[in-house]
């Protein structure tokens, strides 16, 4: 609804939206705040909303008790990997069914939607068999391997097939007049067309590899090649009992970055998802 | 809808597949050539693993034919769930520690190798120093089927700056009066915890959660978890009625304890005293508070202790079984076993003199190693264990949860515990 | 004759007559290139999606007992337990109570949050990075993080206690810890359906709501009988994809309450973790997957079906 609001309205929602803006922000401000206290400040009553002696004495003590700086290479080049070729993946996957019509795709879509449905703590124990009888486990492998090819990629194929089915059909038609094979249509034309879509499945594909929890934990026991979400649970000290300004110094450092350049370019990633097509 | 030959093409392909995955855990080729060992470990501790790692060494020099030893540091909090998960994957260690919750399944199970004729065999093992309280639990059907490497009595770490600011007189006092029992133990947590603003009594790993941990207190009333034979359940007995009750209102009216979600370290100053294990001297401070470690307090029937034990198993199905079994018995020969009693309390009778034990516990005095240490071990009840203790010990937790609360109708909430638990006693 | 639908057909050459046809025609060529371009995603979903399912349904025919290393064919006795199992009607109760409540309370948050933001107002844009900053935010540091803000002497009851509020002990009472565990998961991604709602809202005609005025129809009559049905489609899809991603809600159960106060927070996909992983009772855990499966297509097709009532279409 675009239209001009009241004045008085305006205060309204700036207020509604403040107070309904906390606990999304709340949160990580704790979160940040908490990593630079000593540990009895953190559950200290009252509260304390600012450090009173702020000490990067947990963020030094992260690098020590885990080789965090690998970790955090391991989470980003996977999660990139991961991203580059789910989109090729799904875009091929995606144009086909859009575009070109073949004997049993109907059959082979709904084969393929079925990953959407199958939760991965169902799949986890055979795919760890299959894994470890080829000697992959404890690598890397299964957490690329699994989302380009499995199931978190089918959504970034029901997407860009989406997308392609949303293109008018004339831009191709023109193409084939002037001679361009099926290939070279979906190199120069549809593919270059398909950047929003693109975008939105770029995002959606890096933040589930970077979130992901249960896969590492199942995969991998070597400290050095553990992602970051499984590097977060080790910060406990040698009986179980959390490190708790360690580890919200480490959760700090996962998650900032990420909401820095989300920050920076906030636009586009809002934009991209509006851009999926899923609005029906 | 056609279905097309694509379609019929993938079915073959996937029943091939099948086929190859499906047949249960997959034989590899023995391996030839010099052995690698690896034994998965709950600790991540610097000093436990130089110690191990030296031993290693010292075994690899004597012994080419293995040419590594890696300990595997599992967490804590999880570990029996990852050994067994790394075990139905087909990537079992050749050693593992094993808790004594869950001994009745691994011993039980057939999947560790019987260590008493390799044992017996090694020269100078002196299998007979052994102490035959500590074995019991990790014996079947005659075997010894994992070394109880560690049995570790619990005590009472008291912070006596905390007392004495409280104006409470200090265990050690009430020890000489003969007066140290939980009812007084009690009071006075409460005292301090009212005049401090720091927590009365902690009971360590407990959190609500840890309910195993409970048993350094109910058996003071004779109480026990299950019947020895494991068959029916102690939860609602009188006895653990009357503990409970006394426990309950130590927490919620008392405030003795802290209540469920409030954490409190005795270690970083935060609590005046704390149930736990004597390896856990290791985390006090130097120049920090002044503490003491004293038995546990006597309960209604007289004076108790409790041990929690730890064993290394070999894996049957490991591919250097024998080997592995080798290293184990170098490991625990009586020359290593001094060099590991300074953080593992070992079975050997000979080892368990306070001279010894105070040679490598610098922290502890003679008199509180042989009352804590010594006597605990001879005499302690071990911890709560049973078969399929994974599930049962869920069950318990969950049944248990309840009882935390103010309002709580504490042989209620018992006898729902012995409801739930009866039919998986039975199995 | 090339045909005006949405895949571009390929027009089969005429031969002239008495000359055989080559195989390779540019439709075959055409076929051909389809079959290339799905074949990484449909053998890698048949390798990682079909076969771990039709494995698991062989697993649950089994009782596996991994310390003993016995692999023993049991038939259905595992779905026999699903009905003696004295746990699992708690289960499927937690499990509905959990879905429910955070699909409500998500869409109706974002679709609250998109009507705000739908306003023209200056700074929409960083209330809209705002409210969208969770969902790029690690999933095990946010729950690690409001585990500890829920604590009993942690920040929020901390705050609560600024303006004179006793706090509860959220994680250890059993409607609260349901609640919180629904809570933490809608905070953390109402985001993502906020931004799908915001375009949403802004794919509506303007001049619907002008006729409306015109008409004298109140604001929230407006909202009812124009908004609502215009972005249907968006509601219909967004709640297929919230409630099926209830349904797999695993780690805020594993980080905040395990399952507990007793097993009220234990849903179905914490249950079948549980079983299979830490009671090692592999061939039930593999039934109850089966279970959560059907359960996941069922709702799913249900709500596939309901688009033809529910959802208004546009020519």
């Amino acid at each position: 609804m675009n239209r001009d609001v009241s004045r008085r309205t305006k205060l309204v929602l700036y207020g509604v939206l403040m107070v309904l803006a906390v606990p999304f922000v709340f949160p990580t401000w704790w979160m940040v705040t908490s990593s630079l206290k000593p540990v009895a400040d953190i559950f200290a009553f009252p509260p304390k909303l600012l450090p009173v002696d702020p000490e990067l004495d947990a963020y030094r003590r992260v690098f020590e008790l885990q080789p965090f700086g690998q970790q955090y290479l391991n989470s980003l080049y996977i999660a990139l990997v991961v991203t580059v070729g789910t989109l090729a993946v799904s875009a091929l996957a995606g144009y086909a069914f859009a575009r070109i019509r073949f004997r049993g795709q109907n059959v082979f879509f709904l084969v393929i939607l079925a990953g959407l449905l199958i939760p991965s703590e169902v799949t986890i124990v055979p795919l760890f068999q299959m894994f470890f009888k080829l000697g992959l486990v404890d690598t890397h492998w299964p957490l690329i391997l699994v989302p380009i090819l499995g199931a978190p990629s089918v959504l970034a194929t029901f997407i860009m097939r989406q997308f392609f089915i949303s293109l008018p059909g004339e831009l191709e038609e023109a193409a084939r007049v002037d001679g361009l094979g099926r290939i070279a249509t979906f190199w120069k034309i549809a593919l270059p067309l398909s950047r929003p879509a693109l975008g939105a499945v770029a995002i959606f594909t890096f933040l589930h590899s970077w979130n992901l929890y249960l896969e590492p934990i199942v995969f991998i026991s070597s400290p050095d090649k553990f992602t970051l979400p499984q590097a977060l649970t080790q910060f406990v000290d040698a009986y179980g009992g959390p490190m708790w300004n360690v580890q919200l110094a480490a959760a700090s450092m996962t998650a900032l970055p990420v909401l820095v350049v989300f920050v920076i370019a906030q636009k586009q990633f809002v934009e991209g998802l509006a851009h999926t097509g899923l609005k029906g | 809808m056609r279905t097309g030959k694509g379609v019929r093409g993938l079915a073959v392909a996937l029943a091939g597949v099948l086929a190859l995955t499906a047949c249960g855990g997959g034989e590899e080729a023995g391996q030839d050539g010099p052995a690698s060992l690896r034994m998965t470990i709950w600790s991540a501790n610097e000093a436990h693993l130089k110690l191990f790692n030296e031993i290693a060494d010292e075994y690899k020099k004597n012994n080419p034919d293995v040419a590594s030893i890696t300990f595997d540091p599992l967490p804590f909090e999880n570990y029996t769930t990852t050994l067994t998960t790394q075990i139905a994957g087909g990537n079992a260690p050749d050693l593992a520690w094993v808790f004594e919750n869950s001994a009745p399944d691994f011993v039980a199970s057939g999947a560790l190798l019987p260590l008493d004729d390799k044992l017996k065999k090694v020269d100078g093992y002196a299998y007979d120093d052994i102490s035959p309280a500590t074995t019991k639990l990790w014996q079947n059907d005659g075997k010894l089927f994992a070394y109880p490497f560690s049995t570790s009595p619990f005590g009472v770490f008291v912070n006596t700056d905390l007392l004495k600011k409280a104006g409470q007189k200090t265990p050690a006092e009430l020890i000489a009066a003969g007066q140290w029992n939980w009812d007084n133990a009690l009071a006075a947590a409460a005292a301090t915890q009212s005049a401090t603003g720091k927590a009365g009594l902690v009971i360590r790993d407990f959190d609500y959660k840890g309910w195993d941990n409970l048993s350094t207190f109910w058996t003071g009333w004779g109480a026990q978890a299950w019947s020895a034979d494991g068959k029916s359940c102690g939860f609602a007995a009188p006895e653990m009625v009357e503990a409970m009750t006394t426990l309950h209102k130590a927490i919620f009216t008392a405030k003795a304890l802290p209540g469920p979600g409030t954490t409190a370290d005795f270690f970083a100053g935060d609590a005046a005293m704390t149930v736990t294990q004597i390896s856990r001297a290791s985390l006090l401070k130097d120049g920090g508070f002044g503490w003491d470690l004293v038995p546990l307090p006597a309960g209604p029937k007289g004076n108790y202790s409790v041990v929690g034990q730890a064993g290394i198993g070999v894996m049957k199905k490991s591919k250097n079984a024998d080997a592995a079994a080798d290293f184990l018995a170098f490991l625990t020969n009586p020359t290593n076993s001094a060099k590991l009693a300074q953080f593992f309390p070992p079975p050997r009778q000979s080892l368990l003199t306070a001279e010894t034990l105070a040679k490598t516990n610098p922290k502890l005095k003679p008199e509180q190693l042989q009352k804590v240490v010594i006597d605990g071990i001879t005499n302690g009840v071990v911890k709560p264990s049973h078969a399929g203790q994974a599930e049962l010990s869920q069950q318990v937790r969950a049944s248990l949860d309840p009882l935390w609360k103010a309002d709580a109708d504490v042989k209620a909430v018992l006898e729902g515990v012995c409801t739930k638990i009866q039919p998986l006693l039975a199995k | 004759m090339s045909q005006t639908d949405t895949r571009v057909g390929r027009v089969e050459s005429r031969p002239a007559l008495g000359r055989a046809r080559p195989y390779w025609t540019t439709h075959r060529r055409d076929q051909l290139t389809g079959y290339l371009f799905i074949a990484p995603q449909l053998l890698g979903s048949a390798v990682f999606v079909i076969l771990p399912l039709i494995l698991v349904v062989w697993y649950s025919l089994h009782e596996w007992n991994v310390l003993a290393g016995t692999f023993d064919f049991v038939g259905g006795e595992n779905y026999a337990a699903l009905a003696e199992d004295t746990n699992l009607g708690s289960v499927l109760r937690a499990t509905g109570l959990f879905s429910v409540g955070l699909v409500v309370f998500n869409l109706t948050l974002a679709l609250l949050l998109a009507v705000l933001l739908n306003q023209r107002l200056r700074g929409t844009i960083l209330f809209r990075t705002l409210f969208f900053s969770p969902v790029v935010v690690s999933l095990v540091a946010w729950t690690i993080v409001w585990g500890f803000l829920l604590q009993d002497n942690g920040g929020l009851n901390g705050l609560l206690d600024t303006i004179g509020v006793d706090g509860p002990n959220w994680l250890r009472g059993e409607t609260t810890a349901m609640i919180s565990v629904v809570v933490v998961q809608v905070f953390k991604n109402v985001g993502l359906n906020m931004v799908l709602f915001l375009a949403a809202l802004q794919g509506v005609p303007g001049e619907l709501y002008e006729a409306a005025e015109v008409d004298g129809a109140s604001r929230l009559r407006q909202f009812w009988r124009i908004t609502v049905p215009m972005i249907s489609p968006t509601i219909l899809l967004t709640s297929i994809i919230t409630v099926v991603g209830s349904l797999q809600v695993f780690a805020q159960i594993a980080v905040l309450t395990q399952g507990g106060p007793g097993t009220s927070t234990t849903v179905l996909v914490y249950y079948l973790y549980q079983q299979a992983f830490q009671f090692h009772h592999f061939g039930y855990g593999a039934t109850l997957s089966i279970v959560l499966f059907g359960i996941v297509l069922a709702l799913t097709v249900l709500q596939w079906q309901m688009r033809k009532r529910w959802v208004h279409h546009e020519s």
